[in-house]
């Protein structure tokens, strides 16, 4: 049989599993290998994960599970993503659907997010944890490399309100090299997908020498797409397989962008500490509605929300958010 | 005002260190003269080998520029690649020399009496402890593998919590202000309850990583033996005020590293009172560095999210959120130096004139950071 989740679309062989490892084929059915099982939770900023226009100042509870159908070569969460699932087992946490949300209920959590591994990988847990999410009034986001199916991409955004999709790099050779994938149509595609129906924000992590030279395409691809989507470029820490390159060049890379803020509006370049470019500015009027600090790997944070509702407090002008600011401590009255 | 220079590798940036927000043109000779010692000295990585010659290259540069009469050095190398790498008993004892020798090489080339304290032996995690089936809630930090705190729990919580094979003990709100000497009004950023796991026993409700090994309880840790008068953690502040008028000074904290690993004469001193010892972390650091326990604001149990508000105080400074006080460094009126590849407490606890830091968290290394506490006393020197 078939794998229809991702791009990979792995044969399956009775008894075997694919790419990612975490579906396998019995009996003629797709199943997860390991239902209902998480690598970690923990309470975050909605900000860290990284959305910046979503419900801002929300606490979230982050997720993940185990396994990715991508090989970056840069992975920053390979101890999740790249080990054998099985071999995680003893450590991996068995958590209900109820329980998992009743647990960011009682850490007074606004929403959901999935953001260590890839979603894609683990999906009818995932419906099933939106379906008790729903029932709950607790909104559920992600982090997606966006290698999905079409139809795992109307599974993607019936199970999550926000999405945040890794636009990794758009030559094949980069996408051969780095991702281990023929090329990023699909991913592109389900930008366009999704931004249609969920709220969507984009990251690039840029590397210098790999995809660097691609973000003028990038921006141009993204304002075709619908120029509100935030676009966040992160500074690429050497990790994984590439932990001995360089850390990319901070004044170079802004340069670049700089002149692509006036097609996009929502640019942003972070993933290091005490970034100047964290802040949301109006379109219309350039006043700073939205004042972040950028933590590094500590997350970034929201500090002040000038906005009223989404709209500028000076010119009026709307500002592309889903929801408005969420007080930090907001869910403790129901915890 | 307390100055922080972010450095992120070929690119700085000086904010306040309270607010966060970028300060324009605070560049004084001595922001300067920091600055450069950044620039000179990347921070390799938590469990790079370089990582402990980092701290000494470091802090023999700022004593050449400063002129310090006190030092605190903190070194991690050998907690981290205990935490997360499998290591030989050899691979370690090596590491455990090399970090001794680190120390050797500071000392001999600052002429700095060094003062080494060990944070503790290290033991094999064997088995997490999951607590997220309670009706009530269990919150650990990564970094604490001994105390998570509890709230809200049930009857069945209880039940459950009391017949299991991992926990020493759960132990009250009251009973941890009791054996602190403390009062009601002490006990408001204490757990309801605090779990206590049992030796190789780990609280798994948030760790993203594989442990390989975590500290064991210590209810003894190690302070060398040049130290006199020491019984206690809590001790080493006062006697080595007492030097200070006398000479130069340097306390080495060796993290991961115990009465079993120390390979110079010690005295193993009270590392927290009865049952409550304290891991690497900042109540320990504290205890060190204030000759005070200051469990009841610092401990393993703290929902610490609920200060991560808007405008939070020292957003760079982890779940800080103000300057603690009674710190060594704010008590020696000379000039004094942290260094240290264990983050944000080489700022916050020391209290240190200037601290120089690794900024890597959860072994992500995104640069370094510097604070400047005091820039008055700097007269003279740049």
């Amino acid at each position: 049989m078939q794998c229809n989740y991702c791009e990979r679309n792995c044969r399956l062989e009775e008894g075997r599993h694919g790419f990612c490892r975490m579906y396998a084929n019995s009996g003629g059915r797709l199943v997860e290998r390991f239902p209902d099982k998480w690598c970690a939770y923990a309470v975050s900023r909605v900000e860290t994960i990284p959305f910046y226009h979503a419900y801002p100042g929300s606490r979230c509870m982050v997720v993940g599970t185990a396994g990715c159908n991508l090989d970056c070569r840069y992975c920053a969460n390979a101890y999740a993503a790249k080990e054998d699932p099985a071999s995680l087992t003893d450590i991996l946490l068995d958590i209900g659907p109820g329980q998992l949300v009743e647990l960011a209920r009682k850490q007074g959590c606004h929403s959901i997010v999935f953001s260590i591994n890839e979603p894609t990988v683990s999906l009818p847990t995932l419906l099933r944890v939106s379906r008790a999410a729903k029932a709950a009034g607790m909104p559920m986001g992600c982090l997606t490399n966006g290698y999905a199916t079409p139809l795992a991409t109307a599974l993607l955004s019936e199970i999550f309100s926000f999405v945040n999709v890794s636009l990794k790099g758009l030559d094949p050779e980069f996408c051969g090299d780095c991702l281990g994938i023929a090329d990023s149509s699909p991913v592109v595609r389900n930008i366009r997908e999704l931004s249609r129906i969920c709220h969507v924000e984009v990251t690039t992590p840029v590397i210098d020498g790999e995809n660097d030279h691609e973000l003028d395409a990038m921006a141009a691809l993204l304002a075709d797409i619908n120029p509100d989507i935030p676009w966040h470029v992160f500074r690429l820490l050497p990790t994984h397989k590439m932990s001995q390159r360089d850390y990319p060049n901070i004044e170079d890379i802004n340069q670049r962008l700089e002149r692509l803020r006036g097609s996009l509006p929502y640019i942003y370049f972070h993933n290091f500490i005490g970034s100047e470019w964290v802040g949301t500015r109006c379109p219309g009027c350039g006043l700073e509605v939205i004042t972040r600090h950028s933590l590094g790997c500590g997350g970034d944070k929201l500090d002040t929300f000038r906005c009223r509702g989404d709209a500028c407090p000076e010119c009026g002008g709307r500002i592309a958010l889903l929801g408005t600011r969420v007080a930090w401590n907001a869910g403790e009255a129901r915890a | 005002m307390s100055l922080a220079i972010l450095d992120a590798r070929q690119w700085q940036q000086v904010v306040d260190l309270g607010t966060g927000y970028k300060i324009e043109a605070a560049d004084s000779p001595l922001v300067g003269m920091v600055k450069g010692v950044l620039a000179r000295h990347p921070f390799p990585g938590d469990r790079d080998p370089r990582g402990n010659n980092w701290v000494t290259d470091t802090a023999l540069d700022l004593i050449d520029r400063y002129d310090p009469g006190f030092a605190f050095l903190t070194y991690a190398r050998q907690y981290y690649s205990s935490r997360y790498s499998p290591l030989t008993a050899a691979e370690r004892a090596e590491m455990r020399d090399a970090a001794f020798a680190e120390v050797e090489r500071f000392s001999r080339e600052s002429g700095f009496t060094t003062v080494l304290v060990g944070t503790g032996d290290m033991t094999q995690a064997v088995t997490p402890i999951d607590l997220t089936g309670l009706d009530g809630l269990a919150v650990a930090s990564n970094w604490s593998a001994r105390y998570a705190g509890l709230y809200g729990l049930s009857a069945r919580d209880m039940d459950r919590l009391t017949g299991h094979p991992g926990l020493e003990r759960v132990a009250t709100r009251e009973e941890i202000v009791d054996l602190f000497g403390g009062g009601p009004e002490d006990g408001s950023r204490l757990p309801e309850q605090m779990a206590v796991a049992r030796l190789g026993h780990y609280f798994n409700t948030t760790s993203l990583r594989r442990l390989v090994m975590l500290p064991a309880p210590s209810y003894f840790v190690p302070v060398s033996a040049n130290l006199d008068g020491v019984a206690s953690v809590t001790d080493v502040k006062s006697a080595v005020l007492a030097r200070l008028g006398r000479e130069k000074v340097a306390i080495a904290f060796l993290e991961g590293l115990g009465c079993n690993d120390f390979t110079v004469p010690f005295t193993a001193c009270r590392n927290g009172r009865e049952w409550y010892c304290y891991e690497p972390g900042d109540s320990q650091y504290l205890a060190l560095t204030t000759g005070e326990h200051r469990v009841f604001e610092h401990n393993g149990g703290y929902r610490y999210y609920l200060d991560d508000i808007e405008r939070k105080p020292f957003p760079f400074s982890g779940y800080f959120t103000s300057l603690p006080s009674g710190t060594i460094g704010q008590a020696y009126p000379g000039r004094s130096i942290a260094v240290g590849n264990r983050s944000m407490f080489m700022h916050m606890t020391t209290g240190c004139d200037i601290a120089c830091e690794c900024f890597a968290r959860n072994l992500y290394n995104q640069g370094l950071m510097a604070v400047i506490h005091r820039q008055d006393k700097a007269a003279g020197v740049c």
